[in-house]
């Protein structure tokens, strides 16, 4: 008895799943009948339910921005669709049959797999889909799925919208997929959004395998579908809540409809292939290089730009309104990139710039190890695609057909975005076009493609990988049968899978509604509802953290004093310019500015005007007294950078000091005056001193930390000054509140 | 596309767009917390951590490693600076690498506090390991540096590196409390 009841409580997530999956085929059919796209049922059904789940994706996105999203709305809408889905099912086999038909004809005759080619293939797909659907049907527990992708939608879905997160730069990302996981979420919670992520990944095993048979090679279709269906990372992505699986669907989608639409010329098949090229970009920002090669495919093979202008139409649909969200929210239409274009008070340049300057590289020193990185070992770029493709040379064989170009192009064409990121899983676009050229390739010679087969399917089986060198990368491990039915309570499964999930609920349970946590890395968010701040994920973030390291960083303290004197004038307006260019991640930082007459400092008055380049909306924190504070560039120091103070009347000076750190030695700065309407030299070079911190930076910094209404940090073991905090909390304005393995929760009263 | 049309569509495109603030007047003024405290001296050396090479004594690569780990040789040293000398326990997470391991065999490894023997263990497995043992009180001064160690007995000698000398995987070394 017990046990069924705590069987009834895995029921939720299949419903939600199952619920948003059919109503993306839902629409997708309604849509579908608009078109007459002249499509055979095995692949209308996958390219229905991703061109539904870009219509669905829409619709939830305005039930999101209008805040309406409640559950019982976003119910009706699938319930809804899921009917309308039935009924244009139904017209289709009833009136429109003969039509459908007809269309129908247009393709090639599909071909029949031998018996034994059918079992074998019906045997591998059948093991894995069972083990990846238990594995996401289990508590949801991946890194970046219970961290941010899920945290997010729990978010949405509490506030029934949309909300301006400022303060966590994976909200800028677009989230077409993850728009998808909110009514699942609302349902079942977090498996039910992993289950969609898994149907997405069984639909692109189904869409690989229906274009063999659309080209007249179904073993071609089953070969690649298998290759590229087992891929070790393809399995514990498209098992967890993450989108990359969704991605890489979508872009075979959109290669789809290119070949559909170029086999019909039917300008009405515009419509889809656009809005799935759009809908690309909603839900992977490198998956929009896709909507290029569709304008440029579609200009080659139309020349005329009418078709083109089309499709762009069509995609700007699904793009537009991500970055919109952005714009007004982030003040970047492109967030969390692009910060140095669009400057905004949310995200600071340099760390972006460092941020995907790692992400090219995950400390890889040798880009040549990287073929032998994802396929064998993936120890540095979490997860192997799987030894088969070792033999991917060979698929060059496959140019010498047309299907095989055809192929190989958009292949390459993500191949190149992929060097944005050089993590395993962002290979996953790549995968269905590689599959299939290297089984096209291999087709005469059947035993080796046979052979290359079964060899993929045994190496990648998971606990096959867990014994082999591709263990230390990010894989599928366990068949947590028990957890996925609940027997073994949610709780329980995620204390012992998801480092951190204690943590995360110790936040849920001491800090109050309402209240923000800092901490210096993340958790999984998604198992609090509280607001949770981490450091390096926003403007604000890296300004507490900065905080935190100045308290017990000596290169981050104001130990360093430029001082600048000259013979007393009377003067309005001041800056001091930096002149240096340095390499990144060397930047700019002032502590304090200060300025003086015969030795005594100038009150701040509220009249004075205070300016900053390249980062205005922090330049207060060099005028605060605060020894834990500090204004910097936020991006590597170069001439022109500034800090511009008005007086908004003459006064007379004679001295200006400038504290700053040892982290900023590099940086040179000359000292100007206003004459006239023209910045004019102040003084000459600065004498250096060096000085001693004033009074308590911990509690200073804690001080900081209640004035921005932080008023509880989370540190974990391992963190940075973690062990110094834990030695004498006073000294750092925080107490206790509670301890878990793995971190302690402080509230922070200065 | 008509004029009215074009108009409206830069109306909007400006009015997304956000000039930065013109300026800001001098915020509150904070008043100094007590007395300055430097804190420069840590317990645990995390080899991630800004910083953390002017902790190392010996044997300890320069080179940050996948940005948590350095390579040692044969006997890595760190200075630490404990406020108390109670209730400490020495910590260090390591591992010895698969691609050492195999040329080295099973390793021992004596672990060191101010150059007192704290304890010797044999690792027969390649992998991630962590070794964690109480502290004598008397063989720490509270405030004072203190230094620890971690003594491997057999190095990898890579001839095809020109002879350079691989110890073990060093991750965080330290004294809990």
């Amino acid at each position: 008895m017990a046990g069924a009841l705590a069987m009834a409580a895995a029921l939720p997530s299949l419903a939600g799943a199952a619920v948003t999956c059919a109503a993306c085929y839902g629409l997708g059919a309604l849509l579908l009948a608009r078109f007459d796209a002249p499509l055979r049922p095995l692949e209308r059904f996958p390219l229905a339910f991703l061109l539904g789940a870009a219509g669905l994706h829409l619709a939830i996105f305005s039930a999101m921005a209008l805040h309406v999203a409640y559950r019982p709305v976003l119910i009706l809408l699938l319930l809804g669709l899921i009917g309308g889905g039935i009924v244009a099912d139904r017209s289709r086999t009833a009136g429109g049959w003969a039509e459908y038909r007809s269309l129908e004809s247009l393709a090639p005759e599909p071909l029949a797999l031998e018996p034994l080619v059918q079992i074998t293939c019906g045997v591998i797909f059948g093991c894995y889909t069972i083990f990846y659907f238990i594995n996401a049907w289990a508590p949801e527990s991946s890194p970046d799925g219970s961290a941010y992708h899920l945290e997010l939608v729990g978010r949405y879905v509490r506030a029934h919208g949309f909300e301006p997160v400022t303060t966590n730069m994976y909200a800028g990302l677009s989230e077409g997929v993850e728009i998808l996981f909110a009514p699942a979420f609302a349902i079942g919670r977090h498996s039910a959004a992993t289950l969609v992520h898994f149907f997405f990944t069984v639909i692109l095993g189904l869409l690989i395998y229906a274009y063999g048979c659309r080209i007249g090679k179904p073993r071609v279709g089953a070969a690649a579908a298998i290759l590229t269906y087992v891929s070790p990372i393809v399995g514990i992505t498209g098992s967890s809540a993450y989108v990359d699986v969704a991605a890489a669907a979508v872009v075979f989608s959109v290669f789809y409809w290119l070949e559909i639409w170029d086999g019909s010329r039917d300008s009405r098949l515009l419509v889809p292939l656009g809005l799935m090229a759009g809908y690309g970009y909603a839900v992977k920002y490198t998956v929009g290089v896709m909507l290029l090669y569709a304008l440029v495919f579609v200009a080659w093979r139309a020349r005329r730009l009418k078709p083109v202008l089309a499709v762009a139409a069509c995609a700007s649909v699904m793009i537009l309104p991500w970055m919109i969200k952005d714009w007004v929210y982030l003040h970047n239409p492109i967030a969390p990139f692009g910060n140095a274009l669009f400057r905004n008070p949310n995200l600071f340049p340099l760390p972006e710039q460092e941020w995907t300057q790692w992400l090219r590289s995950y400390d890889l020193a040798n880009k040549w190890t990287l073929p032998l990185q994802v396929t064998i070992y993936g120890d540095k770029t979490q997860g192997v695609i799987g030894v088969a493709f070792l033999a991917l040379p060979l698929a060059l064989l496959a140019l010498r057909f047309r299907a095989g170009r055809r192929l190989l192009v958009p292949g390459l064409v993500m191949l190149a975005v992929y060097f944005a990121n050089i993590a395993t899983r962002f290979l996953i676009p790549c995968l269905p076009f590689f599959s299939l050229s290297l089984a096209l390739a291999l087709e005469s010679a059947g035993p080796l493609l046979a052979l290359l087969v079964v060899m993929q399917a045994f190496l990648s089986w998971p606990m096959v990988v867990s014994q082999s060198s591709a263990r230390y990368g990010w894989h599928l491990a366990h068949f947590p049968i028990k957890a996925a039915l609940r027997l073994v309570p949610e709780d329980r499964f995620l204390r012992e899978t998801s480092p951190g999930f204690e943590l995360a609920r110790m936040v849920e349970q001491y800090v109050p509604r309402g209240e923000r946590v800092f901490l210096l890395n993340g958790i999984p968010e998604a198992y609090t509802s509280r607001e949770v701040l981490v450091g390096f994920q926003s403007s604000l973030g890296l300004t507490l953290q900065d905080m935190l390291a100045t308290t017990w960083s000596e290169d981050s303290q104001p130990t360093r004093m430029l001082l600048f004197r000259f013979p007393g004038r009377s003067l309005r307006r001041v800056r001091l310019l930096q002149t240096a260019r340095l390499p990144a991640p060397q930047q700019w930082s002032v502590h304090e500015v200060r300025f003086l007459n015969g030795g005594m400092e100038l009150p701040r008055r509220p009249e004075w005007r205070l300016r900053a380049f390249p980062d205005p909306w922090n330049v207060q924190l060099a005028f605060d007294n605060s020894g834990a504070t500090r204004w910097r560039s936020w991006e590597a120091a170069s001439p022109g950078m500034y800090i511009d103070v008005d007086f908004g009347r003459e006064q007379q000076i004679d001295e200006v000091r400038l504290e700053t750190s040892p982290d900023a030695s590099g940086v040179q700065v000359e000292l100007q005056a206003m004459e006239r309407g023209r910045w004019v030299p102040l003084a000459g070079r600065p004498d250096q001193r060096k000085i001693t911190p004033q009074g308590s930076l911990g509690r200073a910094a804690a001080f900081e930390f209640n004035a921005r209404g932080i008023h509880y940090l989370l540190l974990q073991d391992g963190d940075y000054s973690a062990d110094l905090v834990q030695d004498d909390p006073g000294e750092w304005g925080v107490s206790v509140v509670a301890r878990r393995p793995g971190g302690i929760l402080y509230e922070v009263r200065p | 596309m008509d004029a009215r049309t074009l108009l409206f569509a830069l109306v909007l495109a400006l009015s997304g767009c956000r000039n930065p603030p013109e300026s800001y007047a001098p915020p509150a003024q904070r008043q100094p917390f007590e007395s300055f405290k430097p804190y420069a001296a840590l317990r645990i050396v995390d080899m991630a951590a800004p910083g953390a090479n002017s902790h190392f004594i010996q044997d300890i690569s320069s080179k940050l490693e996948n940005g948590a780990w350095r390579w040692t040789d044969k006997r890595p040293t760190v200075r630490v600076n404990p406020n108390s000398n109670l209730g400490l326990t020495y910590l260090i997470d390591f591992a010895t690498p698969e691609i050492t391991f195999k040329k080295t065999g099973p390793v021992t490894i004596a672990f060191y506090v101010n150059d007192h023997l704290l304890d010797r263990v044999r690792y027969d497995t390649a992998g991630r390991h962590q070794f964690q043992k109480p502290v004598p009180p008397d063989w720490v001064s509270a405030g004072q540096n203190t230094t620890l160690a971690a003594e491997i007995d057999k190095l990898y000698i890579a001839k095809e590196e020109g002879g350079k000398r691989y110890g073990f995987v060093l991750v965080r070394i330290g004294l809990l409390q």
